[in-house]
C-alpha cells in the first residue's frame, strides 16, 4: 500500500470518528457542504502526498546523475586517490621516502664516511585523463637535490601499443626497470650500472599473444650509463627495444608460469654525451675516466635477462654488455664493459614473490597476529673493462679497477604493502689496480647498509 | 610488374573513394526536452530526402533534456554535430566557453537560426476546475503550478519571462510589481523538475498541479495524448514569442566529417516540408506558406519578444537566472 493510500484512509477514519462527536453540538454546514469539505481536504491532503513522492523520485534521479558525474576519494595500498565516478579521471598522490644508513666496517673501509641519509623523497602525482592518457609526474629530494625523475604521458587506446612520451626508464636494464620498492637489495647491482637510468623520448609497448609477450621500442636523446639528463647534447638519438617472454603467464597455476626472460637493447651515437663513474653497492665511486676523455663514435648495449618466481622463492639474473666509443687526443676506440649478476631470494612467511611489488598476507599488526612478510636475499655479480682501457689511456690503474666482484647478502622485513625495512652487507673486491699509493688494488669495499622505506 | 602496379593502384583509389564516400551516416542532434517527437519525424523526412540526393544514408541519433543542461553537456565534451535547444543562450554558452562554434552562429542561417517559434501556454484538468484564464489566476492562493526549473530548462526560463512580461505590461513597467507578481507565482509552484518533459510527467502522469505552464507544442501533445476528457489548453491573452535556435557545432561536426550533411540537416528545417513538420507537431512556422495553411491550428494571442522587453539573452541571463540572480532570491525550495 502507497504512503498516499494510507494517509487517505487515515484521513477518512479519523473524519469518520469526528463526525458523530461534532454533531452533538448545532453545525452550520449541510451535509452536502460537509462531505465537499471533506473531499477539497482529502484532495489536498492526497496533492500534499503526490508532490512529497514526487520531490523524492526527482531528489532520486538527481542523485544518480551526481552518482554519474560525481568523484569518489579514497585511501588505497598504491596511494590517495580521486576517482571519476564515470572511471575516466582519476587523481593519485603517491609518496616514496627511504632513510638510509650506511656503515663502512673494517680498516679497509676507513676512507669512506659512514652516514644517515635521505636516499630519496620522491613525491609522486599520477592518474588518467578522459579514460586513455595516464600521466606521471615524480621529482626527487633526496639527497639535497632536486631532480626530475620521471615526468610523462601514456596514451593506453590500443592495448597492444600504448605510446609513452616524456622523461621515463628507456627499455634496456632488467633490475632497472624494477621499481626501487620492488628490488630485493637495498641498491641495484653491477649490470644496472651499464644502463640508463631515466631519458627523455617516445616510446611504444604493448602485450601480445595472449601477454605472453611483452614488447618495447622508443627513441631517446641518449644519457650516460645509469645516469638521467633534461638535455640532448647532440643531434643524434639512441633508440632502445625490448623483448620479454613469460610463455607461462596466461595460466598462472603452471609452475612455470613466474618465468620471464628476455634482451633489452640499445644503440646509438654517444657524440658528446657526458661520461658516467660507477658507483660500488656502498655509493662509493670506483671506477672513472681519465681526464681528456670524451665520449666519441658508438655505443651499444645488449642486455639479456630473466627471473623466475614460484611461490616465496625467487631468483633474477642479467647480463649487461655495454661498447662505448671513447676518444682521447686521436685516439678513438671502442671499449667495452661487462657486468652480470644473479640475485635469488626468499620469503620466510610463505608469501608470494614477484616482479613487482609483494604485497604481505598479513601486514603487521601482532596482536591480530600479523607480522608482514621476511624475505632473505643473496646475491653476486661482477664488473669488469676491457685491457684496452688502459692500454690507450682512457682510464688509469691508479683510479680504476679493470674489475670488480661484490656479494651481497640482505633480510628485508615487509611491514606492509607499503613500509619496509631492510638490512643488507655487501662486499666488494676489485682487480687489476686502482689503488694510486701502492699501485696495487683497491682495498675490499664492506659496507653494511639498513634502510627505513614507505612508498605508496 | 605494370599489372601489378596497375592492380594495386585501382585497390588504392577504391579505398580511397570507399574512404571519401561513406555509405552512411551518423549525425547527433543534442536537444532540448520537448521536441522529441519533432524530430523523430524530421530525422526520417531528411534521410529521405538526402538518400535520394546523395545515396547515402542518413542516421541521426537524438539527445534530449534540460536546455540548460544539454548545453553544459556539450561544453563538458558531448560531441554533438547539431544543437537545437530552446534559447540563444545556451548556444552561446557552447560558442564562448567550449569554443565549437563561431561567435556569430545565430547569422548563419535565416530569423536568426531559428526555424520555428513558440509559446507559453496553460495546460489545466478537464472542466478547469480552478478557473484559470489569464496570468493573474495562476498567482491566486490555492493554485498549484507546475514548471521546470528555470536553471536547468530552456522552457522553464520562456514561462517565467512570459510571466514576468506580463505584469511588466500590466503594471507600466515596473520591475518591482513584476517581481512579487513572479514571487507569488513561483511559491505555487510545488515541485522543480529539471525539463518540461519532466514537469509534463509531473502534471499528467503523476496528477499533480492545477495548471502546468508549458510549451504551446509540448500542451497540444499532451492534449492528444492525454485526451480532451483528462485536459485542456488555455491560452493566455499575452505571452512570450519563444525562439528557439539551431546550430552546426563546428568542432564536433567536422571532427566527424559531417559540416555538409550538418548544414544540409538544419536547412531542411526551413523547407516547406520541414516546416509542414513542425507546424504538425504545434511549433509555429517561419514559413508564410506554411503559416498560413496552419493557421487555424494555432491561437492568435499577444506576443512580445525578448529583446523586446528584457534586452535579449545575455543581460536576461544574468540578471534573472545567473547563480544570486532574482530567481535564486524569489525561490526558495520547499516553500
Amino acid at each position: 500500500m502507497s504512503v498516499r493510500k494510507l494517509s487517505i484512509e487515515l484521513f477518512l477514519i479519523l473524519a469518520t470518528q469526528v463526525v458523530p462527536v461534532k454533531a452533538q453540538v448545532p453545525d452550520p454546514q449541510t451535509p452536502e457542504q460537509k462531505i465537499q469539505e471533506l473531499e477539497r481536504k482529502v484532495e489536498d491532503l492526497d496533492q500534499r502526498v503526490r508532490v512529497s513522492d514526487r520531490t523524492r523520485e526527482l531528489e532520486a534521479e538527481s542523485a544518480a546523475d551526481k552518482a554519474r558525474s560525481g568523484a569518489t576519494v579514497g585511501a588505497e595500498p598504491t596511494g590517495i586517490t580521486i576517482r571519476s565516478n564515470d572511471q575516466n579521471f582519476l587523481l593519485k598522490i603517491g609518496l616514496d621516502i627511504q632513510l638510509d644508513n650506511r656503515t663502512f666496517p673494517g680498516e679497509s673501509s676507513v676512507p669512506f664516511t659512514d652516514q644517515i641519509l635521505i636516499r630519496r623523497a620522491r613525491p609522486a602525482i599520477s592518474g588518467t585523463v578522459y579514460k586513455y592518457v595516464d600521466f606521471y609526474l615524480r621529482p626527487d629530494f633526496g639527497q639535497g637535490s632536486t631532480v626530475l625523475y620521471e615526468a610523462y604521458m601514456q596514451l593506453n587506446y590500443f592495448s597492444r601499443a600504448n605510446l609513452r612520451v616524456g622523461k621515463f626508464k628507456p627499455p634496456v636494464g632488467l633490475e632497472r626497470l624494477q621499481s626501487d620498492d620492488d628490488t630485493s637489495f637495498i641498491e641495484r647491482g653491477l649490470p644496472t650500472l651499464l644502463v640508463p637510468s631515466r631519458d627523455i623520448g617516445y616510446q611504444v609497448s604493448g602485450d601480445i599473444v595472449k601477454r605472453r609477450v611483452s614488447y618495447t621500442v622508443g627513441v631517446f636523446n641518449g644519457v650516460p650509463d645509469n645516469g638521467l639528463s633534461d638535455a640532448s647534447v647532440s643531434d643524434h638519438r639512441d633508440y632502445a627495444a625490448r623483448i620479454f617472454l613469460t610463455p607461462f603467464l596466461p595460466n598462472t597455476n603452471h609452475p612455470l608460469s613466474g618465468l620471464g626472460f628476455g634482451i633489452g637493447a640499445s644503440s646509438g651515437n654517444d657524440d658528446g654525451i657526458p661520461l658516467p663513474s660507477y658507483k660500488t653497492f656502498g655509493q662509493n665511486t670506483f671506477f672513472s675516466f681519465a681526464s681528456g676523455v670524451v665520449a666519441a663514435g658508438h655505443r651499444t648495449r645488449l642486455a639479456p635477462q630473466g627471473y623466475y618466481y614460484n611461490g616465496p622463492f625467487g631468483i633474477f639474473a642479467e647480463y649487461t654488455l655495454a661498447e662505448e666509443g671513447l676518444q682521447k687526443g686521436t685516439v678513438r676506440r671502442s671499449i667495452a664493459f661487462r657486468a652480470w649478476q644473479v640475485q635469488a631470494s626468499y620469503l620466510l612467511t610463505g608469501d608470494k614473490k614477484g616482479f613487482t611489488t609483494l604485497t604481505p598476507r598479513k601486514s603487521f599488526d601482532p596482536k591480530n597476529h600479523g607480522w608482514g612478510a621476511i624475505e632473505l636475499a643473496v646475491r653476486t655479480g661482477a664488473f669488469s673493462v676491457e685491457r684496452g682501457f688502459f692500454d690507450y689511456g682512457f682510464g688509469t690503474v691508479a683510479t680504476s679497477p679493470r674489475s670488480a666482484r661484490e656479494w651481497v647478502g640482505g633480510v628485508n622485513w615487509y611491514l606492509n604493502r607499503a613500509v619496509r625495512i631492510s638490512l643488507d652487507y655487501g662486499n666488494t673486491n676489485f682487480g687489476g689496480g686502482a689503488t694510486a699509493a701502492t699501485g696495487g688494488n683497491r682495498p675490499t669495499e664492506r659496507a653494511l647498509l639498513q634502510r627505513f622505506q614507505i612508498n605508496f | 610488374m605494370k599489372r601489378t602496379l596497375r592492380i594495386g593502384w585501382s585497390l588504392l583509389t577504391a579505398t580511397a573513394m570507399f574512404a571519401a564516400n561513406p555509405s552512411s551516416i551518423k549525425l547527433l542532434n543534442v536537444s532540448y526536452d520537448p521536441t522529441r517527437e519533432l524530430y523523430q519525424d524530421i530525422n526520417a523526412a531528411f534521410a529521405k530526402q538526402w538518400k535520394t540526393k546523395t545515396g547515402v544514408d542518413v542516421q541521426v541519433s537524438q539527445s534530449h533534456g534540460g536546455s540548460g543542461k544539454q548545453a553544459r553537456a556539450v561544453i563538458d565534451g558531448l560531441q554533438a554535430d547539431i544543437v537545437t535547444l530552446a534559447l540563444s543562450y545556451d548556444i552561446d554558452s557552447i560558442a564562448e566557453k567550449a569554443r565549437a562554434l563561431p561567435a556569430n552562429w545565430q547569422s548563419r542561417l535565416p530569423n536568426n537560426s531559428t526555424p520555428y517559434t513558440s509559446t507559453i501556454v496553460f495546460l489545466v484538468r478537464k472542466g478547469n476546475p480552478k478557473h484559470i484564464k489569464d496570468w493573474d489566476d495562476i498567482v491566486k492562493p490555492g493554485v498549484s503550478v507546475i514548471t521546470p526549473n528555470p536553471k536547468s530548462s530552456g522552457g522553464a526560463r520562456w514561462a517565467y519571462l512570459a510571466a514576468w512580461g506580463y505584469a511588466l505590461k500590466k503594471n507600466n513597467n515596473d520591475e518591482a510589481k513584476a517581481q512579487d507578481f513572479v514571487t507569488r507565482l513561483y511559491k505555487n509552484v510545488p515541485v522543480l523538475d529539471s525539463g518540461a518533459r519532466g514537469s509534463t510527467t509531473t502534471f499528467a502522469q503523476r496528477g499533480i498541479g492545477d495548471v502546468l505552464l508549458s510549451w504551446e507544442n509540448e500542451a497540444y501533445l499532451a492534449l492528444n495524448e492525454l485526451g480532451k476528457d483528462k485536459v485542456e489548453v488555455v491560452v493566455p491573452a499575452i505571452s512570450i514569442l519563444a525562439e528557439p535556435p539551431v546550430a552546426v557545432v563546428d568542432k564536433y561536426a567536422n571532427k566527424h566529417g559531417n559540416g555538409e550533411v550538418a548544414k544540409a540537416y538544419l536547412e531542411f528545417l526551413y523547407t516547406e516540408e520541414g516546416q509542414e513538420i513542425g507546424a504538425k507537431n504545434f511549433y509555429r512556422p517561419r514559413l508564410e506558406k506554411v503559416a498560413a495553411k496552419y493557421a487555424g491550428r494555432f491561437p492568435k494571442l499577444q506576443l512580445f519578444t525578448i529583446d523586446e522587453l528584457f534586452g535579449g539573452w545575455q543581460k536576461t541571463q544574468k540578471k534573472h537566472f545567473d547563480d544570486g540572480g532574482v530567481f535564486d532570491k524569489i525561490y526558495t525550495p520547499g516553500k
